[in-house]
């Protein structure tokens, strides 16, 4: 029997382990990760530093040896070259040759991945013109910033139009309208049906472009769900009245008040207990303006789960996240 | 088209880091002095008199055959070259693997649809081809040169050129192994240096081996003479063999050329099981 649970994932981790060994002590990057990402599905990959996210990547892309464990990428093992057809990375901490120009580098590695030469003609300055550096193309890489050596990383990522992107921190250096730009371009690669894997510690863009993710802490995945899931919260409310809130006089069953700034939140044990405290506060004479549902941000999600196990703070649902 | 990309690559990098050009320079600076400040004045076949930068050289023994004064200062000039040439070009080639090994650069190449040894063995074939193109240039164009200048057409020159790129092949097979294992620039430079230095003496291994007391020391230095480049031989035979004095020999050849194989095929198995 397969030990893969779905023979159509585009990449499927299974019990992976990894253990570096040195002299003096043993450390288990990885250990027992099992992962699918589905076609066309962008997934993040969140966790505190030292947690195993880059070791996954690049096992997954046959850079580093697992110890133990099964890695398929469509279907093939990542040992063999051809795996990696259509497939584009962009690493974390890269370092393109500086002697290159970046439409050197990207002639090259696209040569590397196989384009043709006359494919890559046309390709090059339409992904120069996609990641805002049209105008230093013939520039040497020695003489970019950070944030354009990144945009560079992902040209080259997206060279031979991949049916899988793995990316390692792509917005790190990266300033925020180049965050934005980055996005755009990975929003835009989703809607192409490119099946993505997002490693990153900016929570509020993994939010916004990941369908789901997995938290890593200790070589473990500690939890593994869609993003709405992760923050949906549970029957918590913000009420806001006019002229501000306070508690109601005659106490009601099944609630948890916090009053804060002249609204209160509210934990209910159910539906009923929630309509019987808006009922209390009308009779009270308040004219309510807002009952607003109440999640968890990403952020708080994650903290939790690696951080201490702090409780999150809650905040209005489809707030921005950072 | 990808093993076109990687000696390209090769090429770029030895343009950017000055190394070709300043291969190019001397060669050219050389030769041009070769061909406007050495006059030869050729009398019936035999050199009657010469001159450099305007200065007569002294030509003891009166006229010399002109055929003998080419292969002469051609196997001179083959012996300097095996000598200075492998020194330079491990010292312009010592990088390859450690740059390509780099931490952010390994994952920008090896993350593309070819395999590990195709990556390797491209840069190595780069390697080859620019040391080759300034030997073929430095070479070829003494040749040229000289056999306009004198009507002597030495083709032997170009079979010890070579000859100097197979020990150099043997010594980049080497750099690469210590690469891959160090990833160290300096470590593969020092070794290779370390290589020559010890494999030069071993040429005597006979007499060092019958000053030896020990049978364990006898049987290290004669492992060594026949598993390390015979480069002290194939210095020699270099020379002989521009002066007609013989070819060389097939064995020297042959264990040279199989230390080389043996190092890139450890460098290439390494690089293949290696994590980054």
């Amino acid at each position: 029997m397969s030990v893969y649970r779905d023979v159509s994932a585009t990449i499927s981790v299974h019990g992976l382990v990894k253990v570096y060994r040195s002299r003096r002590r043993r450390l288990r990057a990885l250990d027992g990760v099992d992962l699918e990402v589905g076609p066309g599905e962008v997934f993040g990959l969140l966790g505190p530093n030292g947690a195993g996210k880059t070791t996954l990547v690049k096992i997954v892309l046959g850079l580093t040896r697992p110890t133990e464990g099964a890695v398929r990428i469509r279907g093939a093992n990542p040992d063999h070259a051809s795996a990696r057809l259509k497939v584009g990375y962009l690493p974390e901490g890269h370092r393109f040759p500086g002697y290159l120009s970046g439409v050197a580098a990207l002639r090259l590695f696209g040569r590397l991945a196989g384009v043709t030469e006359g494919v890559l003609d046309s390709r090059i300055p339409e992904l120069l013109d996609l990641v805002g550096l049209a105008d230093r193309g013939c520039d040497r890489i020695g003489r970019y910033s950070k944030g354009m050596t990144q945009r560079l990383g992902l040209a080259a990522a997206l060279i031979d139009r991949p049916e899988v992107l793995l990316l390692d921190e792509p917005t790190d250096g990266v300033d925020p309208v180049g965050r934005r730009h980055i996005r755009d371009v990975l929003l835009a690669e989703r809607e192409r049906g490119t099946s993505i894997l997002v490693n990153s510690h900016l929570l509020s863009e993994v939010e916004r472009t990941c369908g789901r993710v997995a938290i890593l802490d200790r070589g473990r995945v500690v939890r593994e769900a869609a993003i709405d899931e992760l923050t949906r919260g549970g029957l918590r409310f913000r009420v806001r009245a006019e002229g501000g809130v306070v508690e109601p006089a005659t106490p009601v069953p099944g609630v948890g008040l916090t009053r804060c700034n002249g609204y209160l939140d509210v934990e209910a044990e159910s539906l009923d207990a929630l309509n019987a405290l808006l009922d209390a506060l009308r009779r009270d004479g308040r004219l309510l303006t807002e009952v607003t549902p109440l999640g968890s941000d990403l952020e708080d999600v994650f903290v939790k789960l690696v951080g201490g196990g702090q409780p999150p703070t809650p905040r209005a649902a489809g707030g921005g996240a950072q | 088209m990808r093993t076109w990309a990687l000696v390209v690559d090769t090429w770029r990098e030895a343009l950017a880091r000055k190394t070709l050009l300043g291969f190019a320079g001397a060669s050219t600076l050389f030769l041009l002095t070769i061909t406007f400040a050495l006059d030869l004045d050729i009398v019936q076949g035999s050199l009657a008199a010469a001159t450099l930068f305007g200065h007569p050289l002294e030509m003891h023994g009166g006229q010399v055959a002109i055929t003998d004064v080419v292969t002469g200062g051609l196997s001179a000039f083959a012996g300097l070259t095996y000598g200075l040439g492998i020194f330079l070009a491990v010292f312009a080639t010592g990088n390859q693997v450690p740059n390509l090994m780099r931490r952010g650069t390994v994952d920008l190449y090896l993350s593309r649809p070819v395999g590990r040894a195709h990556v390797l063995l491209g840069r190595f074939l780069g390697g080859v081809t620019v040391v080759a193109a300034n030997l073929l240039y430095l070479c070829g164009g003494l040749m040229v040169i000289v056999g306009l200048k004198t009507g002597v057409w030495e083709a032997r020159f170009l079979l010890a050129a070579l000859l100097i790129l197979v020990v150099f092949l043997s010594f980049l097979g080497f750099m690469y192994l210590v690469g891959v294992m160090s990833g160290s620039t300096p470590l593969s430079v020092m070794l290779s240096y370390g290589l020559w230095v010890v494999s030069m003496p071993l040429a005597a291994h006979d007499k060092i081996a019958a000053a030896m007391d020990s049978r364990v020391s006898v049987a290290i230095v004669n492992g060594l003479y026949w598993v390390l480049p015979k480069t002290a031989e194939l210095g020699r035979d270099i020379v002989r063999l521009v002066l007609h004095q013989g070819a060389p020999g097939a064995a020297a050849l042959a264990t040279t050329t199989a230390f080389g194989a043996v190092c890139l095929g450890l460098a290439v198995t390494l690089f293949q099981r290696k994590s980054f």
